[in-house]
């Protein structure tokens, strides 16, 4: 509702110069504040530990959502297996920085290896299926997710199956070991920003462009010169070195792995995030990724540990059992509340939690003027057709 | 100079002759209409010229150049560009947007500059900018100012017509197809873009037009074309067309054509 009154042809256009300006720049610029201050919460002794462990969960997680924006946002296409592109990172990651085979490569360069690896992975997989459209490229890409997964549980020589691989060395840059969680929480933080940066400017160029009108009429953008195989290719491409540099950073940070860690689950809370967060906008991907990850936390702590500890340990003595269970082990129905999130989402807020501005703007808005000439048009047509004379 | 070349064009659905052994030439500098009843084959006709179907026979050039089932895209690159009857702009993409994409075969950017965006290329997208906008500018205050930056589906269908031909001009083409440019929109509406039509092709365009309204094809074209069921039955001025006896039978059946 809002919105609607921002958009009011009434307010002078002062009123709107003022609501239209202080979100971008100053929502920027507290986000960013908020987040560089966030590991002060490590004075907090173990809890504070507990939430920057969270943090660098959510911060994996979001760029994750980011490369998955590209792909399903921009692009239009759906991922349901954006997991493996995240697991080949990891994986890479794991086997030549782990006493496994006894490689100790340098960070920097395995992280850059994670993301090119995934991205050629990313190349060999769009190349056949990237000319199917819709349903058929996300039974696809759902395929390859579990299979990836199947073939890391089965290839005991390189991956140790299901025991996966441990003992994954902590990142180091030229001697400056990356080992608490708040490094890891900053590390992680540049490389988002690093990102955001990258992924507005290419919404920006020429090839940001030709993803979105293939998005809106796939025609249309072949008969404007687009190339759309290359550039579906491209932008398949592009998002799974993401998730390689996703999976590079989980990998060192949490120094064990296995493929349970890349279940179907992963790719669909992804798809969730970028859905709830509103598809091809930046800051709604960003939040959605946090609310996902975050918010069953916080609903957990809050029930588990902060009302007891406020009200006494039999706060919950005299509670109906389902609701006792509901909330002391939230973990449990972590799924039940993803559910009802999104099917509120769906219908309260089509466009996700902060919207791409022009989908916003078709949802919610049209020109006064417009409407009024639209009509005029259609009521002339049928005049104007009895001019046809021959 | 003959600009396009089609050269005994046929493209069969099945059994269907959609269209059916067609030859004709554009010439560089003129508007040339196609005019014929419903499913004449006219859009099928732009489909071929812009490479969305493969034609079954025959031979298309652009100049010298043989464009036969190229891909659209590189037909694009090749200087043919066309707008749609079935409107497909680009509708949650902005007005401005709109045109800087119908100008990609103009603006050079790899991928390096695209996620890197070095100072080279904010002057090239400044000059972009400048230079859609001057195009758009083209049907007056209707698609810039302020609605510049509101997103296609905003506007009203006359203004997505305009704004495709806006679309299609943005890379310079060689050769500008325009299908119904002027359906949905009011009679004064029409002779406008009639006029626009015609100071489009003052500035050197080539213009193949796909019209239903005859005051629009009378007014606007130098030669017209008409046909029925996919082949070519008249050729010439648009009085002579008009007045030709197929042409009227096509149109009206044949009993009104005697009576005529």
């Amino acid at each position: 509702m809002i919105i609607m009154k921002k958009n009011d042809p009434t307010l002078g256009e002062k009123t709107k110069i003022i609501f239209m300006k202080i979100p971008t720049k100053a929502y920027i610029v507290i986000t960013i504040l908020i987040a560089i201050l966030y590991p002060l919460l490590i004075m907090y002794g173990t809890a504070g530990q507990l939430w920057l462990r969270l943090a660098v969960r959510t911060e994996i997680l979001v760029l994750l959502a980011l490369g998955l924006n590209l792909i399903i946002g921009d692009t239009g296409l759906l991922n349901l297996g954006y997991a493996a592109f995240f697991a080949v990172g990891a994986y890479l990651t794991a086997i030549f920085a782990s006493p496994r085979f006894g490689f100790d490569l340098p960070f920097w360069i395995l992280f850059l290896a994670s993301g090119v690896t995934a991205g050629f992975f990313g190349f060999l997989v769009g190349l056949p299926t990237l000319k199917l459209r819709g349903d058929y490229l996300a039974i696809v890409t759902l395929a390859l997710g579990e299979s990836t997964r199947l073939t890391l549980n089965n290839w005991d020589y390189l991956t140790n199956g299901p025991g996966g691989i441990p003992g994954i060395y902590h990142p180091s840059f030229f001697g400056y070991p990356i080992d608490s969680y708040v490094k890891f929480y900053y590390l992680t933080l540049i490389i988002i920003l690093i990102s955001i940066v990258v992924l507005n400017n290419l919404k920006n160029s020429k090839l940001g462009r030709s993803l979105n009108a293939m998005r809106e009429n796939e025609i249309a953008a072949e008969c404007m010169g687009i190339d759309t195989t290359k550039a579906k290719i491209l932008s398949f491409v592009i998002s799974s070195v993401f998730a390689g540099l996703a999976g590079s950073i989980f990998a060192s940070f949490q120094t064990f792995i296995n493929p349970t860690n890349f279940v179907f689950m992963i790719s669909t809370m992804i798809v969730c995030m970028v859905v709830l967060g509103g598809m091809g906008s930046i800051p709604g991907v960003i939040v959605g990724a946090i609310v996902l990850d975050t918010l069953p936390e916080i609903i957990r702590q809050t029930f588990s540990v902060w009302l007891p500890s406020v009200f006494g340990s039999d706060f919950y003595a005299n509670w109906p059992h389902i609701l006792k269970d509901l909330f002391i082990n939230f973990d449990r129905y972590r799924m039940l509340f993803f559910g009802i999130l999104i099917v509120l989402v769906i219908l309260l807020k089509p466009e996700g939690l902060i919207p791409n501005k022009r989908r916003q703007k078709e949802l919610r808005e049209t020109d006064p003027r417009e409407i009024s000439e639209s009509e005029k048009t259609l009521f002339d047509v049928e005049e104007g057709k009895m001019d046809v004379k021959v | 100079m003959k600009i396009l070349r089609v050269e005994n064009l046929t493209k069969r659905f099945g059994g269907l002759y959609a269209v059916n052994n067609l030859s004709f030439s554009l010439k560089k500098g003129e508007i040339l209409s196609i005019i014929g009843p419903n499913g004449s084959g006219k859009t099928t006709l732009f489909n071929l010229i812009t490479g969305i179907y493969p034609p079954t026979e025959g031979k298309i050039f652009l100049k010298d150049d043989d464009i036969t089932g190229l891909r659209p895209d590189k037909i694009a690159h090749k200087g043919i560009k066309r707008t749609f009857q079935t409107l497909r702009v680009f509708p949650n993409m902005t007005i401005l947007e709109n045109v800087l994409v119908g100008m990609h075969p103009i603006i050079e950017e790899n991928i390096f500059n695209s996620i890197f965006h070095p100072p080279i290329m904010k002057r090239q997208q400044k000059e972009a900018t400048e230079k859609a906008i001057s195009i758009l500018s083209f049907f007056g205050t209707r698609l810039t100012g302020t609605r510049l930056h509101h997103p296609a589906n905003s506007l009203s269908y006359a203004n997505r017509r305009r704004l495709e031909i806006c679309r299609a001009l943005a890379s310079d083409p060689k050769v500008l197809l325009l299908d119904e440019p002027a359906a949905g929109m009011n009679p004064k509406e029409s002779l406008e873009i009639m006029d626009q039509i015609k100071q489009i092709r003052d500035k050197g365009y080539s213009i193949i037009l796909i019209e239903h309204d005859m005051k629009v094809v009378k007014g606007a074209s130098n030669r017209v074309i008409a046909l029925d069921y996919g082949e070519k039955i008249a050729e010439g001025t648009p009085k002579e067309v008009s007045e030709h006896p197929r042409v009227i039978e096509a149109y009206l059946g044949k009993k009104v054509a005697k009576n005529a």
